[in-house]
């Protein structure tokens, strides 16, 4: 369009965009510029744009992709099937629309053949009709959706001004301007501009200095320079990990009843240090999705694989934990598919999609990618931490030495201890019973993956449910006296949650187990056990959890297990009522059964023949070594020692001298285990099966791992797993993955993407504001010459804010695009929650600018966490915690960070492609009322008193004020603002605090929480 | 400026802005888009697609699942098989939250009586309801998808078990507004204890923000921040007011950006909460009589009795969903001795909720809801390492809701179960055909207020829902 738009159009475009707001979901006022402009029958169609919203919205539901629904074996989403042979006629005549059976189905008068459906669908309207029928008389060309196009670098387009375009992307921006006859805002103030790039590449404000010092710099780059300074600073990395932990539906929290606190963190600060970095796009993508398969994976590799470790995990009692484990897999289907193919694959998960080419076996093909996959926690420790703890372990060994030998072993030691200790000694040589450990020889069990470890140890792994029973098959025990007793030791195992020695990892205590029944036969026979003893301080009769003779009496609901601290080893040892000898395989079954998942981790079976075996404190391999010594009759100097340091741990007398060992202990740090992704190995894979309409119950065929078809290619058939899916998502053949990154990162800086639906790029989107410029940057972006961002995200970012559409004044749409849409003026916005805490608190002077670490607890009213499940406290954090960057907030699913919930932050529950951004008086009533804020507010006006020094007499409160208006604001006040401001402080002049009275104003002003 | 702008100027005048003040102000409140847009905006109380029969929900959310068994689904054959197992045949293929296939039979616990013209049997420990069951309909056969607290109550008010989705409040708001222009159109209220299904039961999911629901405290300060701080004056807050408005003008004129003028509503809105929420909180001209008949009292800091009564005061001053939440049913040990409790703390403040706004001509145009997450087993529940017994587990497929007020068929007890309480055999009734009645007798077509969200039109039903006709016949 070349001419301008007559006055009069304004009027008529009014009626357009109200009609369709009401009538339509699928067409948004661009897209009405050109619908407007077509509106003469003559111009053709375009197919994506103009056809297929229409047939998408009335006819592909049952003439689309899912067969399950396709009635008369007619489909209208793709030109094949819309040519087929329906019986002498088809539905799609190209070029002849009056023998067209679709646009006799759809202009009849007859209810009963028109089409859609009479009973359940309105008819076409006049305009879809005009434009089905232009398209089948121009030849009913079917094209690509967009965005499933591969990628193409589109040459810059002519415009009027080339003068005003200081880049490629004006190009394209102002060629839609011109074509809407619409012209560029003036630029921003330099001030303003200043204000917006920090808080679009920082999240926080410049101080009056910075300030100072980029108006006085006049040098030609002086506006690159600042760019490239806030995209070196650390705070870049943290306002843009807000957006990616958005997507990655991070929290500090499981998510549903409990919600318990869970650490994740060490992947948020992966997070912030590879967006510092600027890690390419495609690595940065890799390493989430499968870093723990990568080559020789490094420990930072492991811990970015936390991204699908961000679902939410039920931990009420009772849950079935694999109907969980299936939902949890639902939504990283669903967030694979919105953060790396802008493609809301959700409704696959029922049914083929109606509008998408993905078919239901596509979806769970997905799945299989990324089914195959434990979900352990991973050491995610500093090497400077985990060497303070090895020094500190080594620390206490050599005192626990030195304490047991000048105390216990040195002829001139404590001799009333040295005599408890022979004592102890005999005791304990008396009892020690020689064990032979039997490794199974077959293991079976309901679901748990069961591996025989060197020593002949069993580990399990993988799934589990609430009730296991294990069964282990056991060698004949060739010995020429009978079985007396059987042991099993429980023992810690690094790979198990919390160390175990249990697989429970919801609602019961971490690393918990819980063995109800044990049953012995041989052959046919089944073997009777007698009460046995155990390990476990306080196993007295009626005791539900530790006495030995629940795992024989009958009833699952009582057993044997560990209570306390997870990560101990403990034994316990069941006689046989009769002495046996197991001369032939013999069989051992144990039953877990508990409201949650509590089947033995890691444990080892022994066995003896030994008169009167009971279950020792001491390590077992420590009982074996007084075996050998009885049995020798020497005692070596090491098992001694090892003896006396048993002596030193356990026993009452020794309180006193265990105190400095006690203090050490204390010291030594908590070893930070993060949730990370670990594939299976092949001998253990697990099946994904197709769920008939998406129910976890009812699970049909098994389905082979793969991208979905549509996207198949010679090169990516080989993509069959996680790393497979993760390479592929970031390749060529994935022709989304760009253009669905950089509309984000657009988003960012506009407030809205050049597609305007985010999260969804499929055929029910909006189609693009800048269909041009979307696969620019989508080839710029991909490009890995040196020409190009080799997908570099700061590169990305640094040419939008370089553009001369970026640093545009702000201000009201036009009419003719009320929208905004063709950024013919710097867009207003409000900015998201954190972003307005962080630029307060960076304003007041009072932002910690720590980086990373455990999320901490700024303060809010108890009440808020109150509502959720069980007593969750909200420790409020204290010195420069209480004031760290927003995003460090101790994020709760059940209940959110109150003020950060009234601003549209989400709560972690759900991958948030595009956040809401409402205008509410809960949003004053914050601002204004809350603590935290008011507190904000103290400090800023008493930094400003401080700048200024002298806070006496009115050039003074001229002063304060100015310098209050610019910390926040950043501009200068002008004088009528001034006045009024210091009319208010005047009048407030009995208050204790005006200055912060003052502060509290400006805070709540649109301008402070706006785009300047 | 044009007139696009003025339009839209005078309708900011004419309509407040927030809270979901009409339907309407969340278009003008942000930038929406033609999809995000209600489908229709007719304005609250003659009803979206329907005449509407009532203008506002009160929901009596009992949250645990309080025993049906007990309470209102009278089963003599259970005294009959006491102590022995239910037959396989019926517990096949089942999932239970803790208690195992073998369980035995256990008994009501209750006396159940005769009441009122319709002769509804309800247990001896509800005697207050006794009294109103003529106003009352009592469904049996209602039943769920989810076998555990949190994901069930999330079920009920947003239909779907995963957190994310919009509550009902949310849609309710979404697509009627709200009456009140001084408090929010979707008010939460607690008692007895705190929320499996936390802040996702009041969510306003991927709706605009102002849908959100807002949990009031039911003494003090009703909402978070609604009082000044301590230091600051009315006046100051007044003449803090006067200066934003002041500025924010300013800023207005030199850019004519609605977002801007939205911001000042707000802050008009948020001042008037202000002095909105001490007169609501006031209870002292609530009469003897009245407090009596709910079993509260003026100094009552926060039971469910006292909730009722707020509920009431929040109805007539226009809140569209009024949420109760009241915990402390979900009796896996002694269901007996829990029962006893819960319905001592609860079935007089209900009761008389419904008496009340009978009297006040109210109940007409108000929907009283009442119902938990799903019911409890016959069978017995008791575990050694849990210390439990004589409790009952979760049991989704069959439980107990009433509906009173306008439009419903009252006096009628729908819905059978089988003669263990097991499963319905007489007019199944789903969660998401509640949540269709309910929208119904709001005017609202349930099917057809949706909300385009990642590519597809949602709403509160998801795929499923039909009315329940004989309840609103």
């Amino acid at each position: 369009m070349t001419s301008p738009i007559p006055r009069r159009f304004d009027l008529v475009w009014m009626v357009v965009i109200a009609t369709f707001a009401l009538a339509t979901p699928l067409v948004f006022p661009p897209t009405n510029l050109h619908a407007a402009d077509s509106s003469a029958p003559q111009v053709t169609p375009d197919f994506n744009r103009d056809v297929m919203p229409i047939l998408a919205k009335h006819c592909l539901a049952c003439h689309g992709p899912d067969e399950n629904t396709r009635e008369a074996d007619l489909r209208l989403d793709t030109e094949s099937g819309s040519r087929v042979d329906l019986g002498g006629y088809q539905a799609i005549e190209p070029g002849v629309s009056a023998e067209s059976e679709l646009m006799v189905r759809i202009t009849t008068d007859d209810q009963d053949l028109r089409m859609p459906p009479a009973d359940s669908h309105p008819p076409l309207s006049k305009t879809e009709i005009d434009t089905l029928r232009n398209w089948i008389d121009s030849g009913a060309r079917y094209e690509m959706h967009w965005s499933f196009r591969p990628a193409r670098k589109p040459a810059l387009p002519p415009v009027k001004d080339p003068d005003w375009c200081r880049g490629a992307i004006d190009r394209f921006v102002l060629q839609r301007m011109e074509q809407a006859g619409l012209s560029p805002s003036p630029p921003a103030e330099k001030v303003a501009l200043m204000r917006r790039l920090y808080l679009d590449l920082l999240g926080t404000t410049p101080t009056p200095e910075e300030v100072a010092q980029f108006l006085a710099d006049d040098r030609e780059h002086a506006y690159e320079n600042l760019v490239d300074r806030l995209l070196a600073s650390p705070e870049y990395g943290e306002r843009f990990a807000r957006t990616w932990l958005d997507l990655a539906r991070y929290s500090d929290t499981n998510g549903y009843e409990k919600d318990r606190p869970r650490t994740i963190w060490p992947y948020r600060d992966w997070v912030i240090n590879a967006i510092n970095r600027d890690q390419p796009f495609d690595e940065f993508s890799i390493e989430q999705l499968a870093g723990d398969m990568l080559p020789a994976a490094t420990r930072q590799q492991r811990i970015a694989t936390g991204f699908h470790r961000n679902t939410m995990l039920n931990e009420e009692g009772g849950i079935d934990p694999l109907e969980y484990r299936f939902y949890a897999m639902v939504d990283r289907v669903a967030t694979t598919g919105t953060v790396w193919m802008g493609l809301t694959t959700g409704c696959a998960q029922c049914h083929t999609h109606k509008y998408d080419p993905i078919t239901q076996t596509d979806y769970y093909a997905l799945m299989a990618l990324m089914d195959n996959a434990d979900e352990p926690e991973f050491n995610a420790d500093s090497q400077a931490v985990i060497q303070r703890r090895e020094s500190i372990e080594q620390e206490i060994a050599n005192r626990e030495q030195e304490i047991v030998d000048r105390v216990l072993l040195s002829g001139d030691g404590d001799s009333t201890l040295r005599d408890a200790l022979t004592q102890w000694r005999q005791q304990q040589m008396d009892q020690a019973t020689a064990w032979q450990t039997i490794a199974p020889v077959e293991m079976k069990s309901t679901l748990p993956t069961l591996t025989i470890q060197p020593g002949g140890t069993v580990l399990a792994s993988g799934d589990a449910t609430k009730r296991d029973v294990y069964t282990l098959t056991m060698p004949a025990i060739e010995s020429d006296s009978p079985v007396t007793a059987i042991r099993i030791e429980a023992i810690a195992h690094v790979s198990l949650p919390a160390k175990g020695p249990g697989l429970a990892f919801y609602e019961g205590r971490r690393g918990d187990f819980f063995l109800s029944e044990l049953d012995l036969s041989l052959g046919d026979n089944a073997i009777k056990f007698g009460v046995g003893t155990t390990s476990v301080p306080g196993a007295k009769q009626g005791d539900g959890k530790t006495f030995p003779g629940n795992v024989l009496d009958g009833d699952g609901s009582t057993g044997w297990s560990i209570p306390g601290e997870a990560g101990q080893t403990q034994r316990l040892v069941v006689p046989l009522e009769q002495p046996i000898k197991l001369d032939s395989p013999w069989t051992l079954e144990m039953l877990f059964e508990r409201h949650y998942v509590a089947g033995l981790g890691h444990f080892r079976i022994d066995v003896t023949t030994d008169a009167n075996p009971t279950a020792m404190t001491i390590p077992s391999s420590l009982e074996q070594e007084l075996v050998n010594a009885r049995n020798s009759g020497t005692i070596t100097d090491s098992t001694q020692r090892q003896l006396a340091i048993e002596f030193l741990h356990g026993d009452q007398r020794m309180a006193e001298h265990r105190k400095p060992i006690d203090q050490l202990k204390r010291s030594l740090p908590d070893d930070v285990r993060t949730l990370v992704m670990q594939e299976r190995p092949t001998s253990n894979h697990r099946v994904t099966r197709r769920h008939h309409r998406g129910e976890y119950l009812q699970p049909k065929e098994a389905v082979s791992a793969a991208v979905p078809v549509v996207f198949q290619s010679d090169s990516n058939l080989a993509a069959a797993d996680r790393l497979g899916l993760a390479r592929w998502l970031v390749s060529d053949d994935n022709p989304l993955v760009g253009r669905v990154t950089a509309n984000r990162a657009w988003r960012e800086f506009f407030g809205t993407g050049i597609v305007r639906t985010a999260g969804d790029f499929g055929t029910q989107s909006e189609s693009p504001s800048h269909p041009e410029l979307i696969e620019y940057l989508n080839a710029v972006l991909r490009d890995g010459s040196s020409a190009g961002h080799r997908w570099s995200i700061k590169a990305l970012h640094r040419e939008i804010v370089l553009s001369a559409t970026y640093r545009q004044a702000t201000g009201a749409a036009p009419a003719i695009d009320p929208n905004n849409r063709l950024l013919s003026v710097f867009p207003y916005r409000r900015y998201d929650a954190e972003q307005i805490r962080d630029s307060l608190l960076s304003a007041s002077g009072l932002l910690s600018r720590k980086v990373g670490g455990p999320s901490v607890y700024p303060p809010q009213p108890a009440s808020v966490v109150q509502l959720a499940y069980g007593n969750t406290p909200w420790p409020i954090s204290d010195g420069g915690d209480r004031f760290r960057r927003s995003l460090y907030t101790y994020s709760k699913r059940t209940a959110p960070f109150a003020a950060f919930t009234t601003f549209d932050a989400p709560s972690g529950e759900l991958c948030i492609a595009r956040r809401d951004r409402s205008t509410t008086p809960l949003q004053a009533l914050t601002l204004l009322n809350d603590e935290m804020y008011l507190e904000i507010a103290d400090a800023l006006a008493k930094q400003a008193i401080r700048d200024v020094g002298d806070p006496s007499g009115p050039a003074a409160e001229r002063g304060i004020a100015t310098r209050l208006f610019k910390r926040l604001l950043v501009r200068e006040p002008n004088e009528m603002e001034l006045n009024a401001i210091l009319k208010f402080y005047r009048d407030q002049s009995e208050h204790e605090r005006p200055w912060m009275l003052v502060a509290r104003v400006l805070m709540n002003t649109d301008e402070a929480i706006t785009t300047p | 400026m044009n007139l696009k702008q003025s339009t839209r100027r005078q309708l900011f005048a004419s309509c407040g802005i927030g809270l979901g003040k009409i339907s309407l102000a969340s278009m003008l409140a942000r930038d929406l888009s033609a999809s995000e847009r209600p489908a229709n905006e007719r304005s609250a109380g003659t009803g979206l697609h329907h005449p509407a029969k009532v203008k506002r929900v009160i929901y009596l959310f009992m949250v645990g699942a309080p025993s049906q068994l007990d309470l209102f689904d009278h089963k003599p054959k259970l005294v009959e098989l006491e102590g022995k197992p239910i037959p396989p045949s019926v517990i096949a293929g089942q999932r239970y939250a803790f208690i195992q296939p073998g369980a035995a039979v256990l008994s009501p616990r209750f006396k159940f009586n005769r009441h009122g013209q319709s002769g509804a049997e309800i247990a001896e420990i509800l005697p207050h309801l006794g009294e109103i069951v003529d106003d009352v309909a009592l469904i049996k056969s209602v039943h769920t998808d989810q076998f555990n607290h949190a994901p069930a109550q999330i079920f009920a008010n947003t239909g779907s078990p995963i957190p994310g989705r919009p509550a009902m409040g949310s849609w309710l708001t979404y697509g009627l507004g709200s009456d009140a222009d001084d408090l929010p159109g979707f008010v939460v209220l607690n008692s007895g204890g705190n929320l499996s299904g936390g802040a996702a039961m009041w969510s306003n999911g991927f709706l605009p923000g102002q849908h959100q629901g807002v949990p009031f405290r039911s003494s003090g300060d009703p909402i978070l921040h609604v009082a000044n701080p301590k230091g600051i004056s009315r006046e100051t807050q007044r003449a803090t007011l006067d200066l934003l408005a002041d500025l924010n003008g300013r800023r207005m004129d030199a850019l004519h950006v609605d977002g801007i003028q939205s911001r000042i509503e707000s802050y008009e809105m948020a001042y008037r909460m202000q002095s909105r929420a001490p007169e609501l909180m006031d209870f002292s001209g609530e009469s003897d009589e009245t407090l009596a008949m709910y079993g509260t009292d003026r100094n009552d800091a926060g039971s469910f009795a006292k909730n009722c009564l707020l509920a009431r005061r929040l109805a007539e001053r226009g809140v569209r969903f009024i949420q109760l939440y009241h915990s402390g049913w979900d009796h896996h040990s002694n269901v007996e001795g829990g029962l006893k409790q819960q319905c001592k703390a609860t079935d007089q403040g209900a009761a008389a909720l419904v008496k009340d706004l009978k009297q006040r001509g109210m109940l007409d145009d108000t929907l009283v809801v009442w119902g938990g997450e799903f019911g409890r087993t016959p069978m017995v529940e008791a575990s050694a390492a849990l210390g439990r017994s004589l409790g009952r587990d979760h049991h989704p497929q069959a439980f107990t809701m009433w509906m009173a007020g306008g439009g419903i068929r009252v006096g009628q007890t729908l819905g059978k179960t089988d003669e263990l309480g097991f499963h319905p055999t007489e007019d199944p009734i789903h969660v998401h055909d509640i949540q269709a009645t309910i929208l119904h007798q709001l005017g609202i077509d349930h099917e057809r207020l949706t909300f385009t969200h990642a590519g597809r039109a949602y709403r509160l039903t998801d795929v499923h829902g039909h009315v329940v006709e004989k309840l609103v016949g």
